[in-house]
């Protein structure tokens, strides 16, 4: 027994010395700023005022209603994750087999997650401008259909950042689905086909099974991650246009804090982001029984 | 075990770095946080390495943060009891430094002659106090035309119209749209609007100026004149945003655009042979379109010890010095802040200084106030749901009011 | 047998028709960045419907070597990222393993609080991180930026570590235990190899996140003299006079490592090796 506790220690202490110093003082600290009144006129003596924030988040209408931003939120989550799922996971199958070419597609599909944020989502914004964007040039000379009007609509615009984020995302799934693949081993493939399973048959009842326990963890956090997205929403649709339609949650927050220093308000909005994303992790998880452990 | 090894190696490689980055002795070097662009910035360089050889016991270290995280960054280091000696900026946060007291008031650090050397421009006041000194006065925007174009700039809307269908028929359609358009700019956003409502006689604030005035017939009748200006002249693009003005422009696309003095040395380096011009009046109010003009201008952190001040203040009145405004007026076409220098011939004789001057004369400088901040906010979303054909005028003045309220009372709540 | 044959040929040439579109899908907006860079002047945007634009200039990346502190932004994220890595490399396998391999008492909980860490939305953990860094004379280190990398990267590492081993039988460890492996040694010798390909992600997710990150850096890294890649990058941004040129120039520049290193190492993520081979 003792000797497993050690064994036990050696392998998760260090791991865990690190993120506790890292994050839970912040997380403590955000706790009870979320509590008090922290804003531009009481940021050196601040006091605790109780549930006020909160009451505030959920009661008063604010501008853009936060509920309208919620449920976008959640849209812009499920829609992002599933393409970056469904497309990492098909790209990845395709790549998973003997073919010519195979190193230099799969170098040339990670360019999306190589190059910086910034100027590739300012430059995704170039692409959607009405009149000189290539995405509208492309869909009216040589589609032949009618131009977008991207940034204007508050549904397209948001279209826009989905788009963007995409493109963004999908090799991150792609090379985690590859990783995965790796886990199943020859025979199973070999044994179905000799049992006459067609390529669907192996894909469905071999690949995807198998990969799932690695895909759980990473769908998860890719669901977390895209929640608290700030940069593309921001910058694709230049800090919410038009007029303030094109928010998530977390830009919502970045703006009360940052650009009205209303650190306490967005302090407690934090906390609500944060239980949302607890309680569908937690319903996740059991659902996909993703804690378990091999014995 | 290998990697165990090489890790706990790279750990102590840490550690030593960590010596390296902490500084040794506070009181020889004074750090100064900005937010210029790169040719200020080398300007700014060259000052410094003035100033070192003169005094080479003073050690001092300027770092660029990009303007809103400048503003955030330094608020949240300077309470926290760190932070830059000086912080050089615009105007416009000096307000929010001054409530979180975050800087020092300046008026008993200088004396009155000194203080007398410059225009009042300079000073930017909060509550009674002097915060910030400036060195250059600007930002402000201007009609910059390409005289391959338009070789007399218009100084009416009307004449500005005129010109606009002049260029359309001279110029013609080319694949759907105007081969060069009249006028582009990024109309969207606030700031680059406030001219038409000045124009036609609104101001954001009240006299007291802290409480809002959005909503009033001059930006009803404003925000009607920039829709007209894209729907009925068809005189800009469709679609605005400031990347894309500034394309069209540098690739000769578009004959004129509203921009401001950060943005002319870059068309002249393009190549383009661009005037300056200010931005033209109102005719039916007689009005000259006055834009915000911000100073910009060097402010000291609260928390520099008393020990240290005299330091900073003699770095602070060396690059405010008259020699060193002259080298920003020659090589960044900046307007300076001190009344000698607005006779002296580099500044007389310059085409488009005398212009930018000219124009700062005619604009409004912008307020300092925190509430500043809830104005833009509240503007913005109304102000693009009419350019969105999505609200009226009337209903988006009376939207940006209700909101501007509501926001100043949100911070201060 | 023809039949066969005409139909691995369709199959085949679907696949590479279809990776081909993504592949251009992917590329696409990359190319426009190296229009980006080979324009002069400061430009993001273009009117004109050119392939190349017709007076491009290499001055930019010239530019960028010989003006700006570049190569130092390039050392200084080099060692950070190697540090990161190596760090969530070791500890994020060995964490893994416990997750997968013991049952104790607050394993679920551990499991979950990892997770936890990573939904506060960034932003909000600044002021605090802040502070916190201050009172430990971290602020302005490289050690300071490499904890709290390693703490952003590990969750995701461990749950995928974790994942990993799942899928490697206990049966494997026990039969070389029964031979006369110590449990450690068996770890090593056996379980990280097969573990391979989830080795390769974590080390690129690890080396992705510090190669990247900005805001933690910004608020980290006060001296030019540190900068990494990121906050030198973001010194040629100003809210409307972004030096585009020499933007472009380094973001194609700053996406070399990142392809070399996943070229070194997707020998291992493909690797092959699986169980089946290690059970003979």
């Amino acid at each position: 027994m003792e000797k497993k506790r050690l064994l036990i220690t050696f392998f998760l202490a260090p791991s865990f010395v690190v993120l506790a110093g890292v994050v839970l003082y912040p997380f403590v600290y955000n706790v009870v700023l979320s509590f008090g009144n922290m804003n531009l006129t009481t940021i050196r003596d601040w006091d605790l005022i109780g549930f006020r924030q909160y009451v505030k988040i959920f009661t008063e209408p604010s501008q853009p209603d936060f509920y309208a931003v919620f449920w976008k939120t959640i849209v812009w989550t499920v829609v992002n994750v599933f393409f970056h799922v469904v497309l990492g996971v098909f790209l990845a199958l395709l790549l998973n087999q003997r073919l010519r070419g195979r190193s230099m597609y799969r170098t040339i599909l990670i360019l999306p997650w190589a190059i910086p944020q910034y100027i590739v989502a300012l430059t995704w914004r170039g692409m959607f401008n009405y009149e000189y964007g290539s995405l509208n040039i492309i869909l009216n000379k040589y589609l032949g259909l009618p131009a977008v009007e991207w940034l204007k609509s508050p549904t397209e615009a948001f279209l826009a950042c989905i788009l963007t984020n995409v493109w963004l995302g999908f090799p991150f799934m792609m090379v985690i689905a590859l990783g995965a693949m790796q886990s199943i081993p020859h025979e199973l493939y070999e044994a179905a086909s000799i049992d006459g399973a067609r390529w669907w048959h192996r894909i469905r009842l071999i690949t995807l099974p198998l990969i799932r326990p690695i895909m759980v963890p990473a769908i998860t956090l890719g669901t977390i991650w895209t929640f608290n997205n700030l940069n593309i929403v921001w910058l694709v649709s230049n800090a919410g246009e038009p007029a303030d339609n094109t928010h998530i949650l977390v830009s919502f927050v970045y703006k009360a804090a940052f650009n009205f220093y209303g650190y306490s308000y967005a302090a407690a909005l934090s906390m609500v982001i944060f239980v949302i994303l607890l309680l569908f992790s937690l319903a996740f998880l059991r659902t996909t029984r993703a804690t378990e452990t091999a014995l | 075990m290998a990697s165990l090894l090489s890790y706990t190696r790279l750990v102590l490689a840490g550690f030593l770095l960590m010596g390296c980055g902490m500084e040794s002795d506070n009181s020889t070097r004074i750090v100064i946080w900005h937010q210029m662009r790169p040719d200020e910035r080398e300007v700014l360089q060259r000052q410094l390495n003035r100033y070192a050889l003169q005094h080479p016991s003073v050690h001092i270290v300027e770092i660029y943060k990009e303007t809103e995280e400048l503003r955030s960054g330094y608020v949240i280091a300077s309470v926290s009891g760190q932070g830059p000696d000086l912080v050089y900026g615009p105007s416009d946060p000096v307000g929010v430094y001054a409530v979180t007291e975050t800087i020092r008031p300046l008026e008993g650090l200088f004396p009155p002659t000194f203080l007398g050397e410059f225009d009042s421009s300079a000073f930017t006041f909060f509550r009674g106090h002097l915060y910030q000194i400036a060195d250059k006065v600007g930002n402000h925007l201007a009609l910059v035309y390409n005289k391959k174009y338009v070789q007399k700039p218009p100084e009416s809307d009307d004449e500005l119209l005129a010109l606009g269908r002049q260029l359309l028929t001279r110029y013609g359609v080319r694949a759907g749209k105007p081969a060069v358009y009249p006028l582009t700019w990024n109309y969207t956003e606030p700031f680059f609007f406030i001219p038409f409502l000045t124009g036609f006689g609104g101001w954001v604030f009240r006299e007291d100026g802290v409480t809002p005035n959005l909503d009033t017939p001059a930006m009803v009748e404003a925000l009607n004149f920039i829709r007209d200006v894209r729907d009925k002249h068809k005189i800009v693009p469709g679609e605005a945003d400031y990347e894309i003005a500034d394309a069209l422009f540098k690739e000769g696309r578009a004959a004129m655009i509203i921009n401001g003095d950060w943005s002319w040395a870059g068309y002249l380096q393009r190549g383009l042979n661009i005037g300056v011009a200010p931005l033209p009046k109102i005719n039916r109010t007689g009005l000259w379109c006055a834009p915000m003009t911000s100073p910009k201008g060097y402010s000291m952190n609260i928390n520099v010890p008393e020990s240290k001040v005299p330091l900073v203040l003699d770095l602070m009145r060396f690059l405010l010095s008259e020699e060193n405004q002259l080298e920003s007026v020659r090589l960044l076409m900046t307007a300076p802040t001190r009344t000698s220098l607005y006779s002296h011939p580099d500044v007389t004789s310059n085409e488009i200084l005398n212009n930018s001057l000219l124009q700062i004369q005619r604009g409004k400088p912008m307020p300092a106030v925190p509430e500043m901040r809830a104005i833009w906010d509240a503007m913005r979303p109304g102000y693009q749901a009419v350019m969105g054909g999505s609200l009226s005028p009337e209903e988006a003045a009376r939207q940006m009011q209700e909101l501007a309220l509501r926001k100043i009372r949100d911070m201060k709540e | 047998m023809n039949h066969q044959r005409l139909s691995r040929t369709l199959a085949t040439s679907t696949t590479h028709v279809l990776l081909v579109l993504f592949a251009l899908f992917a590329v696409f907006p990359i190319w426009q960045i190296v229009n980006i860079s080979l324009r002069p002047g400061d430009q993001l945007l273009t009117s004109s419907l050119e392939l190349i634009p017709s007076n491009a200039t290499l001055e930019n990346y010239h530019r960028l070597f010989t003006e700006t502190e570049f190569l130092r932004w390039i050392g200084n994220s080099a060692f950070v990222a190697f540090a990161v890595t190596v760090t969530g490399v070791v500890l994020a396998s060995t964490a893994g393993y416990g997750f997968s391999r013991f049952r104790f008492a607050g394993r679920n909980v551990g499991l979950l609080t990892l997770l936890t860490t990573q939904m506060f939305p960034a932003t909000m953990l600044l002021l605090p991180m802040y502070i916190m860094l201050i009172s430990l004379g971290l602020i302005n280190t490289f050690l300071g930026v490499i904890i709290v990398y390693s703490a952003t990267a590990l969750p995701f590492c461990i749950w995928t570590m974790k994942g990993y081993y799942d899928t490697i039988p206990v049966s494997l460890e026990e039969a070389a235990r029964i031979d006369g492996c110590g449990r450690v040694q068996a770890f090593y010798r056996i379980i990280l190899p097969l573990a391979a390909p989830a080795l390769v992600i974590t080390a690129l997710f690890s080396f992705m996140t510090a190669w990247s990150e900005y805001i933690v850096a910004a608020q980290i890294l006060q001296d030019s003299q540190l900068w990494t890649l990121p906050l030198g990058l973001k010194s040629f941004e100003a809210s409307m006079s972004t030096q585009w040129g020499l933007y472009g120039s380094a973001s194609l520049i700053v996406m070399v490592p990142v392809i070399i290193l996943f070229l070194a190492l997707s020998r291992w993520l493909v690797s092959g090796l699986t169980l089946g081979s290690v059970k003979g």
